[in-house]
């Protein structure tokens, strides 16, 4: 299109302006309040972390030395206010650690379960999933035990890990090849507490022919 | 005018100009805009770039912490670079994952925490308080911002709380705790009997045949090394030095030109009067202000303290308080019309007016210290090391430069250049790559030596300086060579014997020890398999016991237990070729804390600990291999 002169451009220009004035208005009102939206629902996210975190820290520092069921309220109190935060799912290790040394297996169990149900990211669910599996060979529960691991045991980064429980839950069944063979496997894969785990493989009976 | 412009840009002209305006856009413009220029990237971690510039910033201050750790040795330069950016891009890869992952979580330490993080740090603190300035200061010096630095600790600070949470929420249960301490504290009672290879000697001697074959296969172990003998010509300053005449003369000489640095120069008490004349003054004005300071003299001359006036009158307000002394003043202060002045004068006279740049000036000298200096044969000793180092040192780089000519010039002979320059040809012993002693100990002459010029082309080395500050420096040449070569069979005979009658003895002792275990597990007694060799029974052993050979308690708690009346029995491989039967008896597990409490008992949290670092550096590995992770092939960081 071209314009002979610029009255008719001014003109055409006005006219644009009245069809659409209206909706350029609007898509900007709409944008800066979307831009301005983000930036406050930023600001609060940030806001509910700094809390959960003050939370989580007070947590981490009483645990050592408060009575288990102070832990526990404390902790349950944080996972009410800040239920959507990651700080939420790692009071959940606090807590199960604390129910577990007071002796409440059951809560514990529990308590990791609800961890691996929710983890915000898989490592978490994998060392949650480890630490249920200990408790349950603790517990003579095999069946459980092995259940747990057959279906956490996927990250090679773990596998060392998983490979020590499945050896003792063998040896708590009593088939002495697979938990030298489950040992074996844990030491090559560099596994925590290896100096214990060698003992482990080295008391081991006799495999009966 | 503007009419036809406006008819012109619609025409051909607007696409010429439009098209010569982006040119250089195409050129040079995008790049500039996405900043991906010069700048070449190490790796990408989810998305975020590691630069090489960074990287090499960050190899660059690991390598320092190590020179500071292992001081500044020569294995340093051979410290494996590569290995070392590994390492450092590692660490940054790791970083970074952590804190790209801990934003992923939503983790973030509350602004509180972080201030009193910064607050405690005792780099800001002074006297045990914290001190803004010098927070800020120890900032600007890193060039951070505090928005900047605290972001960082924040960072820092949220990593290390992901790994507190996963650490400190460890436990061990009561199943692993009795466990570990049924088999740390577990004894076990054994009986073993050492078998000597004394006892197994053969006395029939090898036979050629049985010599001959070992002799070839293992020529490995009677080879020598590649060698040579090198005739060298070392020039040492330290040598230089002692052989440095310096006459009497020239120590004189070396004295009276350094005299200042062996004393302290005169010193003068001076006061003085001002009165200021402005730099762009006229004539009369000047001397109104001489006609003054005049008639100031003639007071002091007749009799007033030169002090008061200054007082009163001085336009020098610093000095005029203290009556107009400007206390001890060296020469070289001033300037040049003052000093000329005042060092004339004798003390206690006030000078004629002094025109400087300030004004008009009185001088007055109240006290004269005069020039202090060591006397020649107090500083002789001195003055020749001075001299001598600093003659041999000279005397080092021109005989160098000249024997790094002659030496080229004639490159199949030493002789000359050692003539000429009145230095003497060295010879050395044989010398493998692994080097001898003193300067042919150095990694750079050896590598002369056994390089391909030198050693296959038989020509001089170039002049090696082998340590930059040791003002050393040698030519070497290959006298001699002998390659790499297996010793003769009748040098390594007796050798030989002494080998194969070594290894069939371990071979007996190991095969009778095997016999006796094999007897053993069937159900045969001691006495029946023991020949000469002795039974032990130290009774029941920690793991720590000091009373058995460490191979035999290794193979006593490594055999498994002996239930239900089987034989559990094996051997030990012990030094120089012995070995050990050792039966295992009986286990007996360490004592069990029944009822442990598992939250105070400190082996409980040790083990946590213990496990919880595997853990969390198994989370990290986790996240990483999740992670989208890229590294670039490694580049040098040294641009030349």
């Amino acid at each position: 299109m071209s314009y002979e002169t610029d009255e008719e451009k001014v003109e055409a220009i006005k006219k644009w302006w009245k069809e659409n004035g209206l909706s350029v208005i609007a898509g900007t009102v709409l944008g800066l309040g979307a831009i301005s939206g983000w930036q406050a629902w930023m600001d609060y996210q940030q806001r509910v972390a700094s809390e959960a975190s003050s939370a989580f820290e007070q947590l981490l520092s009483s645990a050592p030395t408060e009575k288990f069921e102070v832990i526990v309220k404390q902790a349950a109190v944080l996972k009410d206010d800040f239920e959507s935060t990651t700080y939420a799912d790692l009071s959940g290790l606090v807590t199960a650690k604390a129910l577990y040394q007071a002796g409440d297996v059951a809560a514990a169990i529990a308590a990791l379960q609800t961890v691996i149900a929710d983890a915000p990211d898989p490592a978490f669910a994998s060392i949650a999933a480890l630490r249920l599996a200990r408790i349950q060979v603790a517990e003579n529960q095999w069946d459980a035990a092995a259940a747990t691991i057959a279906a956490h045991d996927h990250s090679p980064a773990f596998a060392g890990e998983f490979a020590a429980v499945r050896g003792d839950v063998a040896a708590g069944r009593g088939d002495v090849a697979a938990a030298r063979a489950a040992y074996e496997q844990a030491l090559a894969q560099h596994c925590g507490l290896a100096p214990l785990v060698r003992l482990k493989r080295d008391n081991l009976p006799p495999v009966r022919s | 005018m503007l009419q036809t412009i406006r008819t012109r840009t619609q025409g051909w002209v607007a696409w010429v100009i439009v098209a010569l305006i982006s040119i250089p856009f195409a050129l040079w413009g995008i790049q500039s805009y996405l900043d991906v220029g010069g700048e070449s990237i190490a790796a990408t971690v989810n998305g975020i770039e590691i630069s090489n510039r960074d990287l090499d910033q960050r190899v660059q201050e690991a390598r320092m912490k190590l020179r500071e750790r292992l001081g500044a040795r020569d294995d340093l330069a051979a410290f494996n670079d590569q290995r070392l950016r590994t390492e450092v891009l590692n660490n940054l890869i790791q970083d970074l994952l952590l804190r790209d992952v801990t934003q992923q979580l939503g983790l973030r330490v509350s602004d509180q925490d972080v201030q009193l993080q910064v607050l405690s740090e005792p780099a800001f603190q002074k006297d045990g308080r914290f001190e803004r300035e010098i927070y800020e200061r120890t900032l600007q010096l890193q060039g951070l911002t505090p928005v900047q630095f605290e972001a960082q600790v924040r960072q820092q600070m949220t990593g290390t709380q992901l790994i507190r949470a996963i650490a400190d929420s460890e436990f061990v249960t009561r199943a692993e705790f009795s466990q570990y301490q049924r088999l740390i504290q577990q004894q076990r009672e054994l009986a073993y009997a050492e078998f000597h290879t004394a006892n197994f000697a053969n006395s029939t001697p090898p036979d050629d045949a049985a010599i001959n074959a070992f002799y070839t296969a293992n020529t490995a172990r009677f080879q020598t090394p590649e060698q040579v003998k090198l005739d060298y010509i070392l020039l040492d300053a330290g040598a230089l030095t002692t052989q440095t005449v310096i006459s009497d003369d020239e120590l004189r000489q070396h004295y009276n030109a350094n005299q200042a640095r062996f004393g302290q120069p005169e010193r003068r008490k001076i006061s003085h009067l001002l009165l200021k004349v402005a730099s762009d003054a006229d004539e009369a004005t000047a001397n109104q202000v001489l006609t003054k300071l005049n008639a100031l003299r003639a007071r002091i001359l007749a009799g007033e303290a030169f002090a008061d006036l200054a007082k009163q009158f001085s336009d020098d307000s610093g000095s005029a308080t203290q009556g107009g002394a400007l206390g001890d003043v060296e020469k070289g202060v001033m300037v040049p019309a003052f000093e000329q002045a005042a060092f004339a004068l004798p003390v206690g006279e006030v000078s004629a007016p002094v025109r400087t740049q300030f004004g008009y000036h009185l001088i007055l000298v109240t006290a004269i210290t005069p020039p202090v200096t060591k006397g020649f044969d107090e500083v002789r000793e001195q003055l020749l090391t001075e001299l001598r180092k600093q003659r041999s040192d000279a005397q080092f780089y021109e005989l160098g430069e000249r024997l790094a000519n002659l030496v080229y010039e004639s490159p199949d002979r030493l002789e000359p250049a050692a003539e000429a320059l009145g230095l003497t040809v060295q010879k050395s012993d044989w010398l493998a790559r692994s080097g001898g002693t003193g300067i042919l100990s150095q990694p750079k002459v050896l590598a002369a030596a056994f390089s391909e010029e030198v050693l296959t082309e038989g020509r001089n080395s170039e002049l090696i300086e082998p340590e930059r500050d040791a003002l050393q420096a040698v030519v070497v040449r290959v006298a001699e060579h002998r390659a790499a070569d297996v010793k003769p069979l009748a040098e390594v005979r007796d050798e030989i014997i002494a080998a194969i009658n070594a290894e069939k003895a371990s071979a007996a002792t190991e095969a009778a020890a095997n016999a006796a275990a094999k007897q053993l597990r069937e159900g045969a007694d001691w006495a029946t398999v023991l020949g000469n060799a002795k039974l032990e029974t130290p009774g029941l052993v920690t793991r720590q016991a000091d009373n058995v050979p460490a191979e035999v308690l290794k193979t006593a708690f490594t055999l498994p237990s002996p239930i239900e009346g089987a034989i559990s029995v094996g051997t030990a491989r012990l030094a120089q070729g012995d070995m050990a039967v050792v039966r295992l008896l009986r286990i007996q597990d360490g004592e069990i804390t029944a009822n442990a409490d598992l939250k105070t008992t400190p082996e409980v949290s040790m083990l946590a600990q213990v496990l919880a670092r595997q853990v969390y550096a198994e989370m990290l590995k986790d996240m990483e291999r999740r992670a989208d992770i890229e590294r670039t092939a490694p580049q040098s960081d040294e641009q030349f």
